[in-house]
């Protein structure tokens, strides 16, 4: 994980958001912490279910050869939004060891209770200081991506 | 009744073994509705009866007073053809009469026998009955002078004896009946035109209720004589018996109270060995019991018609005579008898005509009533407005029970008795023990003991529920009728007459017995007033349908508009922070990048402070928002432990070692939403603590009981009677003419920066989460020296 080119036989990140201003600055922290993993985004919660189904665009070759070790959910979207979408890869049979942790600009209680009940495996609120917002985004790779031991498959070349 | 009188009459009547005669039998009478009025054994002796054989009119049976009558003694005639009596050819007469005419059980005028000598001329009437033939004789005319009164007025017709002209007579009499208006007016009329054409002092029309106790409907007497109308009397004054004979006879004339009694030789037919049947006889023995009880009221005459509806008996027309006996010779007794016969075939008619009058009005009262209904929106108005529900309909009062509460209106049993009637009524009507969705009843207390306690005011009641759940009722009361009978001329006042047996059957002693059979009973309600319930209620049940559908429908369209607020508050959180944080990261990154000089620095520090402060003012409207919205979680809640809650949640605020927050006694426990009252605290709690510029910062929390804070003029009128919890501070005050202020949304009194900076959202929130507790909150301060938040927290009470 220390190379800075993507290894293709590591499982990648899925992440849903539609602001490009986000988007970059994810990007930014990936790279600055040594993700090598691809990362690939989605624009909405439609989206995202296509890529994992194989049947969506993805960013670069369309679709994803490998289930992600992390997906990184923005709740407001148009179409199917985030939640409609947490909640189908959480009833997926196939998709539900995969974690899914939300970034969203909302913290409306009724959100957090919604995630939690729908299976989310973390809710977190983007704050506004860009600052803050790195360090939040710097914890949570290094906790998701480095410090928890995620299901064998997610890890395993099929 | 008449217990009073010879007990020794038990089981079996003396005459169980020998044939009934009232002379001989009469005055043993215990019980009126036992004795056998049909077969008196007696007749009257102002005429005598012959019972004839029909096949050869021989004579079977004779009155003992046939000498004195017809001139012979009864053993001249008893086996002997009527013709030793009336002649060959009137002889004939009766035979062609029992061929053609229809005389069974209906007598028909046959003759008049002339005057002979010491005789007066007689009507010769005949009838059939079980086999026997009938031969009633009476004196053709009046039994005494005209007295001058009313048959004075009768024109003579010319040409015969002595007739009047009966039939131009009855047609005037018919032609008044058909224009009267009401069952009234019509009885009136009646009574009238019986007295014009009998001569008789007092006619009554005497109305028998469904209990079988009479009332003097309308009546016509000499104008001496005391009032009866309105007076009523008990059951037992005519007796089943003689109910049922007026059920089948027309007219029974007792020209004679006190007249003697001619017994009939022999007591039995010998053709059938059975007494005979005098229930169509005019000259029928008079029942000891009923002469006595007239002759007790002074009547020294009377004459008797029966008035029916439908062929059921509906009343009598009762005629006293009080100035000596009054014969009313056989024509004239068949004009009146045609006068009632007229009378019930119209009653019904004039009944309807009233019904359909009376119904016309409580229909007109009831649109009224609906119309304002309507445009009020409250069923209220049909107590306070006018008309009222008491508009057409006949009752003392009414009630509604509509919006949680009575609307009452006239005489009505109190409230608290009204809650405990309305429970019942509500477990009957839905016991389906009553099949129409209509209550009524004119003796409450037979089916509703506890009803009893206000049978002054509401011994009848018809109501009807106006929901499914019994939430609304509406009802009307009537008095007792003891409280509404006109008790004038009542004959207590008078002396009183005994009869020759002691003081029984007295007016008296029929009044005691009518408060008997009357207690705790009303009028009963005509079909015509439970008919314009039913439809006043199905009227009043659509009204309030259709106001259901137009609150549904504005259910429908808030449920939209609580929606659509969601929606805002999505656009408010996302659409509007998401440009915010890339405005701050913008900001922030040239910051880094270049090395501004000291006025860009300054520019760009003010442009993320700006960020920042639009955040939590977005942030603040969103959580404003829910808290209108949200529904609370109702809980009994220990105030004391939530108040520990709120004060380790401003802790931070209170570590700078000069704060103290105190409650001077436990705080008790309120029915409400623990996480929104904790949040109450919190604000009114970092409220005290921040707007402090005290060296020692001192704050209190505590409670006013219920009692205390009823007697505290400067609280708001809402707070009497409830807990009121405060949040005191000795911090910089609040002019009181900012009181108002500081509850509007981000409303500052204060420079954005001073005391910590804040959105000014805090106190309207706390306002909106005690209105959500349908509590007030308000403040007490003075500049410099400190204030004082109260709120109360009244959902308990409502749930």
């Amino acid at each position: 994980m220390t190379t800075s080119t993507p290894s293709t036989f590591a499982a990648p990140i899925v992440v849903v958001e539609d602001s490009d201003e986000d988007f970059d600055t994810l990007r930014e922290v990936a790279a600055a912490v040594g993700v090598t993993r691809a990362i690939h985004r989605a624009v909405s919660g439609g989206d995202c279910l296509a890529m994992l189904r194989g049947e969506g665009r993805g960013d670069g070759d369309g679709h994803l050869p490998l289930l992600p070790a992390l997906i990184l959910m923005d709740l407001n979207s148009h179409g199917i939004d985030g939640r409609e979408a947490l909640v189908h890869i959480k009833t997926d049979a196939r998709l539900k060891k995969v974690p899914v942790v939300v970034l969203t600009t909302s913290a409306n209680p009724k959100d957090v209770a919604f995630c939690y009940q729908a299976g989310a495996n973390a809710y977190h609120v983007k704050p506004v200081r860009h600052d803050q917002y790195l360090l939040l985004l710097r914890s949570l790779m290094h906790y998701w991506l480095d410090s928890v031991m995620l299901d064998a498959t997610l890890v395993k070349v099929d | 009744m008449h217990e009073n009188l010879t007990p020794e009459v038990g089981s079996s009547a003396p005459w169980d073994a020998q044939p009934y005669s009232i002379k001989r039998h009469g005055l043993n009478i215990t019980n009126c509705d036992s004795e056998p009025v049909r077969t008196p054994g007696c007749i009257q002796a102002h005429g005598a009866l012959l019972v004839l054989r029909p096949s050869d009119l021989s004579v079977l049976q004779a009155s003992e007073n046939t000498q004195a009558i017809l001139g012979h003694e009864p053993r001249e005639l008893l086996g002997h053809s009527v013709a030793t009596v009336v002649g060959d050819e009137r002889a004939a007469r009766l035979r062609s009469i029992l061929a053609t005419e229809p005389t069974d059980r209906n007598p028909i005028y046959a003759f008049t026998l002339p005057a002979n000598g010491q005789l007066v001329a007689l009507d010769a009437t005949l009838h059939t009955i079980d086999g026997a033939a009938l031969l009633e004789f009476e004196a053709a005319t009046q039994s005494q002078p005209e007295t001058g009164t009313a048959t004075g007025s009768v024109p003579a017709a010319p040409g015969r004896r002595h007739d009047p002209d009966y039939y131009s007579f009855i047609k005037k009499s018919v032609a008044r009946l058909q224009t009267a208006d009401t069952v009234k007016n019509f009885c009136q009329a009646l009574a009238d035109e019986v007295r014009l054409l009998s001569g008789l002092d007092r006619v009554m029309i005497y109305k028998l209720h469904a209990d079988n106790h009479g009332e003097v409907f309308a009546e016509s007497r000499r104008s001496d004589l005391d009032p009866w109308l309105g007076l009523h009397y008990p059951a037992e004054d005519i007796p089943k018996p003689a109910r049922d004979i007026f059920a089948k006879t027309w007219i029974r004339p007792v020209p004679d109270i006190q007249g003697a009694l001619a017994e009939m030789t022999p007591l039995v037919n010998p053709d059938t060995g059975k007494p005979v049947d005098m229930t169509f006889c005019a000259l029928r023995g008079v029942s000891v019991m009923y002469t006595e009880y007239l002759q007790n009221m002074g009547v020294s005459a009377g004459l008797t018609m029966s008035l029916r509806r439908d062929s059921m008996l509906w009343g009598l027309i009762a005629c006293h005579h009080y100035s000596g006996p009054h014969h009313v010779p056989y024509e004239l007794r068949a004009a009146c008898e045609f006068l009632a016969q007229v009378a019930s075939l119209q009653h019904r008619a004039i009944e309807d005509r009233e019904n359909a009058a009376y119904r016309l009005r409580l229909d007109e009262v009831n649109q009224q009533l609906l119309s304002i209904a309507a445009q009020t929106d409250s069923l209220a108005s049909m107590t306070d407005g006018e008309p009222s529900l008491l508009g057409a309909m006949h009752a003392g009062g009414a009630a509604l029970f509509h919006r949680d509460r009575w609307w009452l209106v006239g005489q009505t049993p109190t409230e608290l008795q009204l809650q405990a009637l309305g429970h019942w009524l509500v477990a009957r009507l839905e016991g389906g023990s009553v099949a129409s969705s209509v209550y009524a009843t004119h003796a409450l207390a037979a089916d509703y003991p506890a009803g009893a306690a206000f049978a002054d005011v509401a011994s009848g009641v018809l109501a009807a529920p106006l929901s499914r759940s019994g939430q609304n009722l509406m009802m009307w009361f009537r008095p007792e009728v003891q409280k509404t009978v006109n008790w004038g001329g009542n004959p207590r006042d008078k002396p009183q007459v005994t009869g020759p047996h002691g003081p029984r059957l007295t007016p008296r002693r029929s009044f005691e017995l009518f408060s008997e059979s009357v207690h705790l009973q009303s009028t009963p309600w005509l079909q015509v007033e439970i008919d314009a319930v039913a439809r006043l209620r199905a009227l009043i049940m659509e009204l309030v349908i259709v106001r259901a559908e137009r609150l549904s429908g504005l259910n429908a369209d808030l449920a939209r508009s609580n929606e659509e607020l969601d929606a805002f508050a999505y656009v408010a959180s996302h659409d509007l922070k998401e440009p915010l944080r890339g405005i701050y990261k913008y900001a922030q990154q040239m910051m880094e990048a270049t090395p501004a000089n000291e006025d860009e620095k300054r520019k760009l520090d003010g442009l993320m402070r700006l960020t920042l402060r639009m955040d939590s003012l977005l942030d603040s409207l969103l959580h404003f928002s829910r808290v209108g919205r949200e529904e609370l979680t109702l809980e009994n809640v220990d105030m004391n432990e939530v108040l520990a809650e709120a004060i380790e949640m401003v802790g931070s605020r209170t570590d700078d070692g000069r704060t103290q927050i105190v409650a001077p006694r436990a705080l008790p426990s309120a029915m409400c939403d623990r996480v929104r009252v904790r949040e109450v605290l919190v604000n009114l709690l970092s409220n005290a603590i921040k707007y402090n510029d005290k060296d020692s910062k001192c704050v209190e929390v505590g409670y006013v009981g219920a009692q205390e804070a009823s007697l505290r003029s400067a609280f708001p009128a809402e707070a009497k009677g409830q807990t009121v919890y405060y949040v005191r501070d000795n911090g910089i005050g609040i002019a009181s003419r900012h009181f108002d202020q500081v509850f509007k949304m981000f409303k500052r009194l204060h420079g954005r920066e001073d005391f910590g900076g804040g959105t000014g959202a805090g106190l309207t929130i706390v306002r909106k989460l005690v209105e959500r507790h349908r509590g007030q909150v308000w403040l007490e301060s003075i500049a410099g020296e400190g204030s004082t938040f109260f709120f109360t927290l009244s959902a308990a009470d409502d749930n």
